[in-house]
């Protein structure tokens, strides 16, 4: 148990870098979160920590903080439906929405360690129609910084590659190193990963094709939810795809998006204007 | 949904048996691939098998590759085993599997699989 100030500091601090709301009943959460960073800080407590960070923050205290209160948990094909119905359907009405393009823009928005791009990649290629990869630009982005190194590796555990993938995609993907698996630059080189903070950055405007943000606005209230799916939609071309966590929707939000059944799954459409 | 759990050590199957009860399934134990056969002929509404593959008696490939001639196990297989290496997946998955578990695994990885297998 931390000082009421002490929660009260980090958890303003984290909401106002990312969006995250750590309300008085969760400060508990915090607690292992300040146990790492006076290890890593190498500060004999929490009290030492909080007076570390009041007296000035460097990019280096920014980031620890920033990558331990960000929730990386992901895992390959989440929830599957969406990955199959992209593959399929989605691919379907890409071609006959955009017709004839020289590449499709997607983008993982919140691709923590990577498994969501990768992922769609897979799916891509192994779940429809043998779709032509060099047709993709993929782009991927997080906030966390050690998130983004993990995905960039490639390399996951045995226990990770189990969660959501299935074997005859784990051996046509991945290579076996020691005991971890890292995927075959095939996959690997598409993914552009960039650090990107949905709340402050400057997004792209009528670029993107598919959108992938799931699990990440149930941490966000509502006004930056608001906010994120404005810019979002801004983002997405006319005609393009808004793909959301089973838990998630666009209720109470006004932006020009309609919900769509896409095979077995849910997605929205960016209205013409 | 009754699950067929294929293996040698006792200890594994009462852990497996206890994940499959958390997940609302109903296990049932063979002690090695021969064992299987007799348990699927007496009571064929198995939906799933969870195989191991070094087992005394018939081994967990051995029960694949006379499936493959035999077709007497009708509810999909997958392997669950801590053979780990990507040319044992691929043997599997060659002569009948459907999918793959390496131990150790967690009840999650289970339930995530059995979600795909039978979607």
């Amino acid at each position: 148990m931390a000082r009421p100030e002490i929660y009260k500091f980090f958890s303003e601090y984290v909401y106002k870098h990312t969006g995250i709301l750590y309300k008085e009943n969760d400060y508990y959460r915090l607690d292992s979160r300040f146990n790492t960073l006076v290890k890593d800080l190498e500060v004999k407590d929490v009290d030492e920590l909080y007076n570390l960070y009041i007296q000035k923050i460097t990019p280096a205290m920014h980031t620890a903080l920033i990558d331990l209160c960000t929730n990386n948990e992901t895992y390959f094909m989440r929830d599957l439906k969406p990955f199959k119905a992209l593959a399929k359907e989605g691919v379907e009405y890409l071609k006959e929405t955009f017709g004839q393009v020289l590449k499709y823009n997607f983008w993982s928005a919140a691709s923590s360690t990577g498994q969501e791009p990768y992922s769609i990649l897979m799916a891509l290629e192994s779940f429809g129609t043998n779709f032509d990869l060099n047709k993709i630009d993929m782009n991927a982005s997080d906030i966390s910084t050690e998130a983004l190194k993990k995905a960039k590796s490639g390399t996951y555990t045995g226990l990770e590659v189990q969660r959501g993938l299935p074997a005859n995609l784990l051996i046509k993907y991945f290579d076996q190193v020691e005991n971890d698996w890292k995927l075959k630059s095939e996959i690997m080189s598409r993914v552009r990963f960039s650090e990107f903070n949905l709340l402050t950055g400057v997004f792209k405007s009528n670029h993107y094709h598919v959108i992938f943000c799931r699990n990440v606005l149930i941490y966000q209230d509502v006004e930056n939810k608001k906010k994120i799916l404005k810019e979002i939609c801004n983002s997405l071309k006319p005609g393009g795809l808004l793909f959301m966590g089973a838990g998630e929707s666009l209720i109470g939000v006004d932006i020009p998006m309609k919900q769509m059944e896409l095979g077995k799954a849910y997605c929205y459409v960016k209205q013409s204007s | 949904m009754k699950v067929l759990v294929v293996d040698d050590s006792k200890p594994i199957f009462m852990m497996v048996s206890q994940m499959l009860e958390e997940l609302g399934h109903q296990a049932v134990w063979a002690e090695n691939g021969q064992d299987a056969i007799e348990k699927i002929n007496e009571n064929a509404d198995f939906e799933l098998v969870l195989l191991d593959w070094n087992m005394p008696v018939m081994d967990g490939l051995e029960f694949l590759v006379k499936n493959g001639t035999e077709s007497f196990c009708p509810a999909p297989i997958v392997m669950m085993t801590t053979e780990n290496k990507p040319e044992k997946i691929q043997e599997a998955l060659k002569n009948g599997a459907v999918d793959y578990i390496m131990k150790p695994f967690t009840a999650d990885i289970l339930e995530n699989k059995i979600e795909m297998v039978c979607d």
